[in-house]
């Protein structure tokens, strides 16, 4: 299992990113789907999901607003923003670049 | 645009600090919750499942914290935090805040006030136009013993033709006195009379009315005269209609012309109106009397190096074509700001350079005192850092709580520097604008303030930075009063008091040196006696005092009566009175000697005096006789030399009976003969070597120079008397205007002013700095008494002597002296040859005054040891050893 502190911050943004892009989503359901959909690989710790929203609210990448959850609570929910769209294209082409690129050394040295 | 939103958000978060923090919170109990309810549906028990979440989340105040920092905004409301919570800490312990603050604010003011001068004298530009291209321009007549040589006109008028390197060249005269006659008293202003091109080569225009034109400067034309600001403003009333008035000066008519600018001063502070030099064909064309001070601009993109290249073949050129009077003259440039500084330069730079020592010595500590104050608070800042405060924030809150120190001690150092800089003002060359510490200059008080962060910075980095790293588990178990700061920290603490102690010894080491060179220019016998001698200002102008007769008859007039004055009990005149002026030579031809190659000839000093003056200086003769009355017109011309003269003109022979005459070989000139021989006295400076020198009967023959210095021996206080000599003056002559009425003692402390400055101000920075020495070395051994209390306390009780706990004590305080010793005085040995030029007549590396003020320091430093070492033997080892 991969712990949260491994996760470079980046990386983390990038999986933020990528999970409220469909959807907007609050913080639970965020650090849940990611889970889910790495099948319970990667844990995110709230401790660092938390200030990463912020951090990522703060870079104006997702905004925020307040909404009713599943069970009728108060929720924030998160999205993207325009920029955010963009940013996240590009650092989703960065990231397959990277990857690929780190495959290849994995497979030929 | 996204960075507009980010900013905007920034913003946001700034002021809705409070609704952020609810959202926040509703936040975190939403996830808490939807994980409480995933658990208890996993199967936990409510209890486990609440536990199990809340440890997911990890700490929540930590990551409240976190996640605020994302947001960012919580730099500005920590800092308001950190100053409110630093504020209090100071109120709290307004002991350690007053000592903190004086400590530094002395520090601080020492910079600011050194910086001031600093900045007027070495940093600031020039009041003229491209202050940078201005040079002046000297004859170096290096072989008759005057490096810097007041130019001739002729070298002038031909360097001004010949040169390619600058755009115009100005000169102005010897200057001098310039009486205003006519409306109200006689007044001897002091002007200059300069070439038409002055002011256009310092690139200033009158602020009023015109600048002189060519046609202004040439023999015969009407007088004009441009006056000061100053004068203009003192003398006329600011009158807007002043342009085309006329006064009288030098007892003509002229006309003013134009006013310069406020705050304009050239090329002296006292210099109040200039006139047209009016040179004659003649003037030009002369090589042989050198009286000029030559200014100019160099082109663009000319060097100095290339202007002095110039100037040298011009100077060749010059030697071959005048030989007699040019044979040995060379020419070169100095640039204007390095001239007007001096040697000031040099003392400033040590002063800088102490004043950076005296704050370094100030941080050091302070940093000392917020380690001890800081190993008391352990325990507080252990707590906050288990409670989720960063490691940064500690850093922060601690550095703020220095740079708050550090800031009042800057807002106090800025109040001390004004008042200080006042007293400064010696130190400021005359050619400078004089700075006045009342008005706040913007650039010092920036300086001030970077100071004052630099040095909040400086002396709470460390101390924070410790405190930082922290570690938490010891710290938490340790008893409260102690917290001890381990080996690390007494390590640190020591060395600072070491580097404050070889930082103190330099400086001692160059006030001692200092000191020591004032003390051999007082001790230093200038040839003449300062005390109870008034000095009287009355240069003759002419045409009034065209015949010689009726000179004769004003200085005999003015002697006599002065000399029936009670209390008065002798008077004399003289050209020029010691100090005055370095140079005023002729040259001589000595009888039966061949004639000298060209540029071989000697050019002694000369003075003419009236009988009585070699008397009234008390100057010393070392052969023959002074003169007398008899030495009067139509018996034979006589004159004593100085033993300079002696030795360097007649080696191994007897002067006395000599005869010489002044001029050239081939003039044709009565001869002189050798009567008395004196001793040396000290003209151009008590520190500077004197000149061959001769002095002759003014009443006895018309020799073109005049005395204008009327010195007195007075029995009592020398200005008890001034006003009834001014009296007696004005009735021998009603119009002549009297000046600098003074002691002779002022003359000769003003002469050493600068070194006296010098002098005084490192040894304040000395004392200041053995005086915070001497505090850190106590503050550090305290803490170690206190620190130590328990182990002394068993040894005590284990029988250990008194003696032997003082002995523990002291040598732990004398080890940081001798190892701090040993670095200052190598150190001082590298630092006090950069100024050996300030010193007179002491090795930089002088080994008294290095063995005393180690000695010093050596006794200061015990006493210092003295107070804990005792607390520590009065210890009761009962109390002792439950301290705790």
């Amino acid at each position: 299992m991969t712990k949260p502190t491994d996760l470079v911050q980046g990386t983390l943004d990038l999986l933020i990113l990528k999970t409220i892009a469909l959807q907007p989503l609050h913080g639970w359901a965020i650090a849940q789907r990611i889970r889910q959909v790495s099948n319970r690989v990667l844990q995110v710790n709230q401790g660092a999901l938390y200030p990463a929203l912020h951090r990522l609210e703060q870079q104006a990448w997702i905004k925020s607003a307040w909404g009713e959850s599943e069970n009728n609570r108060k929720a924030k929910y998160y999205s993207l923003t325009r920029a955010g769209k963009k940013y996240l294209q590009s650092e989703e082409s960065n990231w397959h670049r990277l990857s690929s690129a780190i495959g290849l050394v994995l497979k030929n040295v | 645009m996204r960075r507009l939103q980010s900013l905007f958000n920034w913003l946001f978060s700034l002021f809705h600090k409070n609704s952020l923090d609810a959202e926040l919170s509703d936040e975190v109990r939403f996830h808490l919750d939807r994980q409480i309810a995933e658990n208890l549906s996993s199967g936990m028990s409510p209890t486990e499942a609440r536990r199990a979440a809340l440890r997911d989340f990890g700490g929540i105040p930590k990551f409240t914290e976190a996640a605020r920092d994302a947001r960012r905004s919580n730099f500005l409301e920590n800092l308001l935090q950190d100053i409110r919570f630093g504020a209090r800490m100071l109120r709290k312990n307004p002991a350690f805040t007053f000592f903190a603050v004086s400590v530094l604010a002395i520090g601080i003011a020492a910079n600011s006030a050194i910086f001031s001068v600093a900045d007027a004298v070495l940093l600031r530009p020039l009041p003229y136009r491209d202050a940078n291209r201005l040079v002046i321009v000297w004859e170096d007549a290096s072989a008759y013993g005057f490096p810097n040589d007041t130019p001739a006109p002729g070298n002038f008028a031909d360097w001004h033709a010949r040169n390619r390197v600058f755009t115009d060249m100005a000169a102005i005269d010897f200057g001098g006195s310039f009486p205003l006659t006519g409306q109200g008293i006689p007044e001897k202003l002091s002007g200059r009379a300069v070439t038409a091109n002055l002011f256009s080569v310092l690139g200033v225009s009158p602020a009023l009315g015109r600048d002189f034109h060519p046609e202004d400067d040439v023999p015969g034309a009407t007088h004009v005269a441009i006056l000061s600001h100053g004068l203009w403003l003192r003398r006329f009333g600011a009158d807007p209609q002043i342009i085309g008035k006329e006064i009288q000066l030098n007892y003509a008519k002229a006309t003013i012309i134009g006013v310069m600018p406020r705050g304009f001063q050239f090329p002296d502070r006292e210099t109040e109106i200039w006139t047209p030099a009016r040179f004659s064909k003649q003037d030009l064309a002369n090589h042989g009397s050198h009286y000029l001070h030559v200014f100019a601009r160099l082109k663009p993109a000319v060097s100095l190096a290339t202007a002095n290249a110039d100037l040298s073949v011009i100077a060749k050129q010059l030697q071959a074509q005048y030989p007699e009077e040019n044979a040995k003259l060379g020419a070169f440039a100095v640039p204007l700001r390095d001239q007007l500084a001096g040697n000031v330069r040099p003392a400033l730079l040590m002063l800088v350079g102490a004043v950076c020592f005296v704050l370094l010595i100030a941080c050091a500590n302070v940093a000392n005192l917020l380690l001890s104050r800081a190993a008391g608070r352990r325990r507080e800042l252990a707590m906050r850092l288990t409670l989720g405060a960063t490691r940064l924030r500690i850093l922060q809150q601690m550095l703020t709580e220095s740079l708050l120190l550090a800031l009042l001690a800057g807002a106090l150092g800025l109040l001390l520097s004004i008042f200080a800089t006042q007293f400064l003002a010696a130190l400021i060359p005359n050619g400078f604008a004089p700075i006045t510490g009342a008005n706040l200059d913007p650039r010092v008080l920036l300086f001030t303030l970077a100071v004052s962060l630099a040095t909040g910075i400086l002396f709470g980095i460390i101390p924070a930075l410790r405190v930082s790293r922290l570690h938490l588990a010891p710290s938490l178990q340790q008893s409260a009063g102690r917290g001890a700061v381990g080996s690390g920290g007494a390590r640190l603490r020591n060395a600072l008091v070491i580097s404050e102690v070889a930082l103190a010894i330099v400086l001692l080491a160059g006030a001692a040196l200092l000191i020591r060179s004032l003390a051999n220019l007082y001790h230093l016998d200038p040839g003449f006696q300062s005390d109870h001698v008034l000095v009287v200002h009355t240069p003759l102008s002419y045409p009034r005092y065209d015949s010689f007769p009726r000179r004769v008859s004003f200085y005999s007039q003015v002697l006599a009566k002065v000399e029936t004055l009670p209390g008065v009990l002798s008077a004399g005149y003289t050209t020029w009175i010691p100090l005055t002026n370095p140079g005023g030579a002729t040259s001589i031809t000595i009888e039966g000697r061949p004639e000298p190659a060209p540029g071989e000839h000697l050019i002694p000093n000369i003075r003419m005096i009236s009988a009585n003056y070699p008397a009234t200086l008390r100057m010393k003769l070392i052969a023959g006789r002074f003169f007398d009355r008899t030495d009067g017109a139509g018996t034979q011309l006589v004159a004593l030399i100085n033993e300079t003269m002696a030795r360097n003109y007649w080696p191994g022979e007897n002067p006395l009976g000599k005869r010489f005459k002044r001029g050239n070989y081939k003039d044709d000139a009565p001869w002189f003969t050798i009567v008395g021989i004196v001793g040396d006295v000290h003209q151009a400076g008590l520190d500077l070597p004197a000149r061959p020198e001769m002095y002759l009967p003014y009443m006895q023959h018309d020799y073109g120079y005049d005395p204008e210095y009327l010195a007195i021996h007075t029995s009592g206080d020398p200005m008890s008397l001034a006003e009834a000599v001014r009296q007696q003056v004005w009735s021998a002559d009603s119009e002549q205007p009297v000046s600098g009425v003074m002691p002779l003692s002022d003359m000769v402390d003003d002469n050493l002013a600068s070194r006296r400055m010098q002098a005084s101000l490192l040894t304040g920075f000395a004392a200041i700095a053995l005086l915070l020495v001497t505090l850190g070395i106590y503050a550090v051994l305290s803490f170690a008494v206190s620190q130590r209390t328990q182990e002394i306390g068993v040894r005590v009780a284990l029988g250990a002597q008194p003696a032997q706990v003082l002995r523990m004590i002291f040598s732990q305080g004398l080890k940081l002296f001798a190892i701090g010793a040993a670095l200052g005085l190598t150190a001082a040995f590298f630092l006090t040859r950069a100024i050996s030029h300030l010193l007179f007549r002491v090795s930089p590396y002088d080994p008294a005054s290095f063995a005393a003020i180690t000695l010093l320091l050596a006794a200061v430093s015990l006493l210092a040891c003295y107070l804990p070492a005792r607390r520590a033997t009065h210890l009761d080892p009962l109390i002792a050893l439950r301290y705790d």
